[in-house]
């Protein structure tokens, strides 16, 4: 009855090396269905690249269990694209074709690369950034992947390669049924593009779930300073007499408050401002 | 470097490090030059025949002269390429790769870790293995020519190392400790070091120790008045020479130096004979196996670590 699971972990840990090293992840328990393009976001080191690179199979986890496909069927791209420089860009996506035989896909991998502003004879070492990253998305776009892993993949784009590369991704993930999660810092960039949430934070998964049932879950209350009960307050502020609080709600709000659905910014800004609040 | 026949983790590896491969050919082809080159200046001025009988070097033959001098920088050089090799899969195969971040991408196509590291391994054995052959043949051919001269005797480092297993042999071990430090080391320039280091250490200490593999052949002869020296028999190795007491102690050295115009031994010491241990030219290719064999022996340990740690740290 249930769409199948593309990437799940239970009580999944991940701890670094040597003598000061910490948890970069604990006790995280999710299940992805496949098919939903997952943000995945959380402030500066809440374990987001650790998390993709264990899903990619990059790191072995300390603890508990990770539910990902082989080797073959996922797609990784790490925050620093990292790419080898001395390879030309049609060299690279020659590798792409000599390491992914039987399944790479060079008319996807130039559709990636096309209009980046670099002919295919180009040393890698000679692009820039937002280059890299063209050429990172079309190896891992050629892989012809069910689970695309891609981290902050927009960060190094100007706003026009960012919205044609987008439009590209989602165009692609929805003809082909690909599953993808993205981490990124922006999160206008996600709205509209991401039908599921994973907000990270502390090494903790603190809110995972469909887009819409994580707006529908959560009200925006505007009015008098009153007790919010039995609703779960994820953030509040006061001004003078006036509060206004994003609640996790128990039941329909009954009281003398304004309520409207949270943006979806709305709803991320108040969860990583109150990192140690209501967990979903 | 053209890469017609060459598939998958094999052609991106040769394509990713064509240039030094187009070096280690540039080597070889310079070798083959100089050494080819010489020859064939030397071959201008026959060895003239002497009147009791002796093949002589033509005065004129200044050929020669630079063959010698070539073929002793051609077996200093020679050591370098098991540094070379270390160096080279230390740093830029292996731990630049994890410096650089550039094995997430090769990890997460559809090739294992293991194949990753297997292909590696295999394109730095051939070019090393080619490369060490090809300039053991440069040897050869210069070496044929010199071989009575000081320092290239047959059981000197130089024509020790090259023309034989050896050299084949540490430039093997020097490509596994190579991926064995870089994948533990992880920071090219600290692996690069670590293992040049441990080449030199091994090059040093087999230096030291490979005539102790064989027991050296002993030869004894009187030591009395007028009796000479013992010499070391044609193409053998001096191991040591010295006197044997009266009561069976031996003593290195020789002990009987010119007295006054006498020239005999010292009385009060109770001399019995003279002995002198020697390899003979029969040793040399056992040794060299016996060294082989150690070299090899640690080079697959060394390889073998080499995958467990990668498969202990990568899935």
């Amino acid at each position: 009855m249930s769409t199948p699971i593309a990437l799940g972990a239970e009580l999944l840990g991940k701890k670094y090396g040597g003598r000061r090293g910490g948890w970069a992840l604990r006790e995280c328990g999710f299940a992805l269905p496949a098919g939903r393009i997952c943000a995945l976001v959380g402030p500066n080191g809440a374990g987001k690249s650790t998390l993709l690179a264990l899903a990619a199979g990059l790191l072995r986890p300390t603890e508990g269990t990770l539910t990902a496909p082989a080797r073959e069927d996922l797609a990784h791209v790490a925050q620093a694209k990292p790419l080898h420089p001395r390879l030309t860009v049609a060299d690279t996506l020659r590798m792409g074709r000599e390491l992914n035989p039987g399944r790479w896909d060079d008319a996807a991998a130039l559709r990636v690369v096309e209009g980046g502003g670099f002919s295919s004879d180009t040393l890698v070492h000679h692009l820039s950034g937002g280059q890299r990253t063209r050429v990172a998305l079309a190896l891992a776009l050629g892989k012809r992947a069910g689970l695309l892993l891609l981290d902050e993949p927009m960060a190094d784009l100007d706003p026009l390669a960012r919205h044609q590369l987008m439009g590209l991704l989602m165009a692609d993930a929805a003809e082909r049924g690909t599953t993808v999660v993205m981490s990124s810092h922006i999160l206008t960039e996600l709205e509209g593009a991401c039908d599921h949430l994973m907000l990270l934070a502390g090494g903790r998964v603190r809110l995972d779930g469909a887009v819409d049932d994580l707006l529908a879950a959560h009200t925006l209350l505007r009015g008098p300073v009153a007790d919010l009960a039995p609703h779960t307050v994820v953030d509040t502020r006061t001004t003078g007499r006036q509060l206004t609080a994003l609640v996790r709600r128990e039941g329909p709000v009954e009281g003398p408050w304004e309520t409207s659905e949270p943006s979806l910014e709305e709803l991320l800004l108040a969860h990583l401002r109150n990192p140690e609040g209501a967990a979903a | 470097m053209s890469t017609p026949a060459l598939k998958g983790p094999a052609w991106v590896t040769v394509r990713q490090y064509r240039r030094t491969l187009w070096l280690a050919l540039a080597v070889v082809v310079l070798a083959f030059a100089v050494i080819g080159g010489l020859r064939i200046w030397d071959a201008q001025y026959p060895d003239v025949r002497t009147e009791d009988g002796f093949w002589q070097l033509d005065p004129y033959n200044s050929g020669h002269h630079w063959l010698e001098g070539a073929m002793h920088s051609f077996s200093d050089c020679a050591l370098a390429i098991p540094f070379a090799a270390a160096l080279f899969v230390a740093g830029p195969m292996v731990a630049r790769e994890f410096e650089s971040g550039t094995y997430q991408l090769s990890f997460t196509q559809s090739v294992s870790p293991t194949t990753w590291l297997r292909t590696k391994l295999a394109v730095a054995t051939a070019t090393a293995l080619g490369a060490v052959l090809l300039l053991s043949g440069a040897y050869a051919l210069g070496w044929v020519r010199v071989r009575d001269s000081y320092s290239l005797l047959r059981d000197d480092v130089g024509p020790y190392l090259v023309l034989g297993t050896v050299l084949a042999a540490y430039t093997l071990l020097a490509v596994a400790v190579g991926a064995l430090a870089g994948l533990l080391i992880r920071r090219t320039l600290v692996a690069m070091a670590a293992t040049g280091l441990f080449t030199g250490v091994a090059l040093v200490v087999m230096d030291a120790f490979r005539w102790d593999f064989l027991a050296p052949v002993t030869i004894t002869g009187k030591a009395v008045e007028g009796a000479s020296t013992l010499m070391v028999p044609e193409d053998g190795r001096m191991v040591d020479q010295g006197l044997i007491m009266a009561d069976g102690r031996r003593e290195p050295g020789w002990f009987c130096y010119d007295e006054g115009a006498s020239g005999a031994c010292r009385p009060e010491e109770p001399v019995a004979a003279q002995y002198l241990d020697y390899h003979p030219a029969s040793h040399i290719l056992p040794t060299q196996l016996i060294e082989t064999g150690i070299l090899l022996a640690l080079a697959a340990l060394a390889a073998f670590a080499a995958f467990r740690v990668l498969r202990a740290r990568h899935p």
